[in-house]
């Protein structure tokens, strides 16, 4: 393999992982929103933030690659609009992660402290899981990345 | 260069065939992760018959289907080994998603019995250090 076959594998590796891992948070973050009892969601928590993990570490190896081949090639030009817009939804995707990410904390430690206290259901706590806000934040991530995807497929004005 | 060359037709089937690709191995990591669990949580082996039903088969599909769909367009890779490879990891893959299915609805259905979920787990291990391969093989295209 050559350079550049190398810098793309790492840079789609870097994809996959924000993909993969934002796919398995959502996956335990829904099993989260059909469950009751505080210590069971503390747990899917936890193991969502195995995905949560995965899409940050996800996100800088896409972006240090993805400018490297940038940087590398000469078909790919820094003024290339969708080279601009991919940045630009990078930021956006990271800014929209990290506030739901801030907000789901607030819920696992509010169900982290029920557990503690006789582990009984709780209509704050089902609320928490069910705010439309949380949920707008963590899926415009997971959008803003989706839209990445597709400029990195169809390259639009290049 | 082939990603620059590529015409516009292949764009979707491509996109849709990555989505699902990445959604397939997110899902697969999601029910290895929880199957492995099931020991401390046995709970959890709701969730896992469920990941497996809902969220790996249909991405898997995605992927799968795409993929043909793309190949039928293009003819990049065709007679290559990344090609292969991927297509091995795509079809095997499905014999293995299906006893993994079959074995994790054996697991809610029978709660005493730990060994189905315990097989999920090595099957959704195994998958997904195909899932790995098939990606490296097919993002760097290696002999091409």
């Amino acid at each position: 393999m050559d350079r550049y076959q190398w810098l793309l594998f790492l840079h789609v590796t870097g994809a996959f992982l924000v993909l993969g891992g934002a796919t398995m948070a959502a996956v335990f973050n829904i099993a989260a929103l059909r469950r009751e009892q505080p210590s069971q969601i503390v747990v899917l928590f936890k193991l969502a933030q195995i995905g949560a993990i995965s899409v940050m570490a996800g996100m800088t190896v896409a972006l240090v690659f993805g400018l490297w081949l940038v940087a590398d090639v000469d078909f790919i030009d820094w003024s290339d609009a969708w080279v601009i817009i991919a940045l630009v939804l990078w930021f956006v995707a990271n800014a929209l992660g990290s506030a739901g990410g801030r907000r789901d904390k607030g819920t696992r430690e509010l169900a982290e402290r029920l557990a503690a206290e006789g582990d009984s259901p709780s209509a704050a706590l089902r609320a928490r899981l069910r705010d439309p806000l949380s949920l707008a934040l963590s899926y415009g991530s997971g959008i803003a990345v989706i839209a990445i995807l597709a400029l990195m497929i169809w390259k639009p004005g290049s | 260069m082939l990603a620059i060359l590529r015409p516009d037709s292949w764009n979707l089937p491509l996109f849709l065939h990555v989505l699902g690709a990445a959604a397939v191995t997110g899902a697969t990591a999601a029910t290895f992760v929880a199957a492995i669990s099931v020991g401390r949580w046995p709970w959890l082996r709701l969730v896992v018959a469920r990941t497996l039903l809902l969220a790996v088969f249909p991405s898997w599909l995605l992927m799968r289907l795409a993929g043909a769909w793309e190949d039928s367009r293009s003819s990049i890779g065709d007679g290559s080994g990344w090609l292969d490879v991927g297509y091995l990891v795509g079809d095997a893959g499905f014999v293995l998603l299906l006893l993994a299915m079959i074995l994790g609805a054996v697991g809610v259905r029978r709660p005493q019995k730990l060994w189905p979920v315990r097989a999920v787990a090595v099957l959704s291990g195994v998958y997904l250090v195909a899932l790995l391969v098939a990606m490296f093989a097919m993002s760097g295209k290696p002999g091409s």
